[in-house]
């Protein structure tokens, strides 16, 4: 039973970090319809900022304090530059985010080599309850997503930003109509999204270690939870966010299963997870929450 | 469509000059240079197929494809195995098990991403591709048989019969001569009948799937194809190289089937050829300059940010122009040839 609560726990935090990365890939692909494939390098970035705060020698948590605002100034930046160009084309802004993730990468990968670094928990160590310890950093890290994605929730719902958000996802031709500058709120979106990933770059550091390759493994977990979520809801991609962050753990720790951990390797476990998703989606190509509502 | 009232205008031509001009200087290159530059163009020819397989699925019938590389990874495991495990290493085999390899494996991924009862969006077909891309790299690289990370070394030469190919003009007349055979195979494949059912697509594909085409079985098998032209050039690749790597199938290697097409010219098959060659050129040259090196793929980067954002036609199209980029398909010429004689009757109005 102790087992159970403190894999459960171990996976939710998994699932924490998917979620707040796909959330900011989702609000991007809702409102633009522009999916974002630099999006796993805006989530590097994050881990990076963290990591040269360290090197810098100021406190690790002053790092993911400043990394979603550093990662969503960097994502003003790029749509401002590129992405606004390319809102009539959906398709090439996509390559066009592919490049600059590609940028991205190659940059931090010619800045800290072909390396593994290992970043310490700012609140290392583990609290006990009900004779079961928990990891402090991954408590930290579920409160940070439940207390973002609520403040999220309330943004959109209560606010009149979040308000116009909405409108111009329901019609963006009828909000800039309406005097709404749809221009303003797209660059504020991508900012957000961007921010978020910025965010789960910074919290999720200490558990992965950070190399130039990580945006790509997060990339295409990100992709698969926003398809199996479904776009142009909230909750959607919260769900597939969800689904995919425990499933990734959830696969390895089936190989504890006895006589499945020879057959099935780590890689293998991982690989499995894509594939299951892949084939979801290819029979319910409009994620799970939407499909019942079209 | 208006007629003309003259006959079409002999339109002048550039593509066709600038295709004889290629094969001119391709050819002559063993021949002007050392056989150390012989082997690196070599290596640049077999990286042209891989542009080609790109570009007839993005350029020709719109499937965004982020792991070409994948195909071309195969073939080459499969023809290092063959020459490591099995000690088979004659060119009449490998070829054509490469290209099968390309060919059913292209045509796996193609049947889960692109066929079935719904039409997939574009997103789900690149990362589909993606997907698979990645999830090979990390299978193999943890895969002791194939070599894991360290990939496989390959240490027998390609025969003819007795005769061993080593990498030098001998390899790259074999290699240059399979490539026009694939270039030649595409153009007529995109020239055809065929070819103008991917052109209507590309301009509109819900149209004609109104017209009755099964338009995702086209692209299915233009996907299935470029993983065969791929895969052959994977196979020798593993040859030309001596070595096959995780990194061959990967992300890394798509995103450069990618950039090459992109730079070159998505639309034409010779601009991802050009493509090619002057991305390769570039990195060659650079190469030297050791402070420059590891942020080599950055500048890669933003060529294509700046590509896909002012440029899309890419390098060609400073050369071609958008009409005979598309082609007419023969259209101008039938209509001028069936257009209405003054003397048929039957259309001449009121009388």
């Amino acid at each position: 039973m102790d087992d159970a609560i403190k894999l459960v726990f171990d996976v939710a935090a998994f699932a924490s970090i998917m979620v707040l990365v796909v959330s900011g890939l989702a609000v991007i692909a809702s409102l633009m319809g522009i999916f974002n494939l630099g999006h796993g390098e805006f989530v590097l970035l994050g881990a990076y900022t963290v990591f040269l705060f360290r090197e810098w020698g100021l406190p690790i948590w002053l790092g993911m304090m400043v990394a979603p605002l550093v990662v969503g100034a960097f994502g003003a930046g790029v749509e401002r530059t590129v992405i606004r160009r390319l809102y009539a084309q959906p398709v090439i802004a996509m390559l066009a985010t592919y490049a600059i993730g590609l940028i991205i990468r190659e940059i931090v990968r010619g800045l800290i080599g072909g390396k593994y670094y290992a970043i310490e928990e700012p609140l290392s160590g583990a609290f006990q309850m009900g004779g079961i310890s928990f990891s402090v950093w991954r408590t930290v890290i579920i409160c940070a997503t439940v207390v973002t994605m609520v403040g999220a929730w309330m943004f959109l719902t209560r606010s009149r930003t979040g308000l116009q958000i909405r409108g111009a996802l329901e019609n963006a031709a009828l909000a800039r109509a309406s005097g709404v500058s749809t221009a303003r709120l797209y660059a504020l979106t991508f900012a957000m999204g961007a921010a978020l990933a910025g965010l789960a770059g910074a919290l999720m550091v200490p558990l992965f270690s950070l190399s130039a390759d990580l945006g790509v493994r997060f990339l295409v977990q990100a992709f698969l939870s926003v398809m199996l979520g479904g776009i142009g809801t909230f909750g959607g991609p919260v769900v597939g966010g969800a689904m995919i962050g425990s499933m990734v753990p959830g696969f390895q720790w089936l190989r504890e299963i006895p006589g499945v951990a020879e057959q099935v390797s780590p890689v293998v476990a991982e690989v499995l997870v894509f594939v299951t998703a892949l084939i979801i989606v290819k029979f319910w190509p409009n994620g799970l929450i939407s499909a019942g509502r079209k | 469509m208006a007629l003309p009232g003259t006959p079409p205008r002999k339109q002048r031509k550039i593509m066709p000059i600038l295709e004889v001009g290629v094969l001119v200087a391709l050819l002559l290159v063993p021949l002007v240079t050392s056989d150390f530059h012989t082997i690196i163009a070599s290596r640049m020819l077999l990286l042209a197929f891989l542009a080609i397989s790109f570009d007839l699925c993005w350029g020709y019938s719109g499937i965004m494809t982020f792991g070409q590389a994948l195909f071309f990874g195969m073939a080459g495991y499969v023809s290092a195995l063959l020459a490591n495990k099995a000690g088979f290493v004659q060119i009449w085999g490998i070829v054509p098990v490469s290209m099968a390899v390309g060919l059913v494996s292209a045509f796996l991924v193609g049947w889960f991403l692109l066929l079935g009862r719904r039409t997939p969006t574009i997103i789900f077909v690149a990362l589909g591709t993606l997907t698979a891309s990645y999830a090979a790299e990390r299978l193999v690289a943890g895969w002791q048989w194939v070599g894991a990370a360290n990939g496989m070394s390959v240490w027998d030469f390609l025969k003819v019969g007795p005769y061993e190919i080593e990498p030098g003009p001998t390899f790259y007349y074999i290699i240059l001569g399979f490539l026009i055979v694939c270039y030649v195979a595409s153009r007529w494949i995109v020239r055809s009948q065929f070819g103008l059912v991917l052109a209507g697509m590309r301009q509109n594909e819900e149209r004609l799937a109104f017209f009755g085409y099964r338009v995702q079985r086209f692209k299915a098998l233009v996907f299935s194809f470029a993983g065969m032209v791929t895969g052959l050039a994977g196979g020798l690749y593993a040859f030309h190289e001596g070595f096959i790597g995780p990194g061959n199938l990967g992300i890394v290697q798509s995103t450069y089937a990618v950039l090459y097409g992109l730079f070159g010219g998505v639309g034409t098959l010779l601009g991802p050829v050009l493509g090619v060659g002057a991305i390769e050129m570039i990195a060659f040259n650079l190469s030297d300059i050791d402070e420059l090196k590891p942020y080599w793929p950055v500048v890669l980067g933003a060529i294509m940010l700046v590509v896909v954002t002012y440029r899309p036609t890419g390098i060609t199209g400073f050369l071609v122009s958008t009409r005979e980029r598309i082609g007419t398909f023969g259209l101008i010429r039938d209509a001028w040839r069936d257009r209405p004689k003054p003397d048929d009757g039957g259309s001449g109005g009121p009388a």
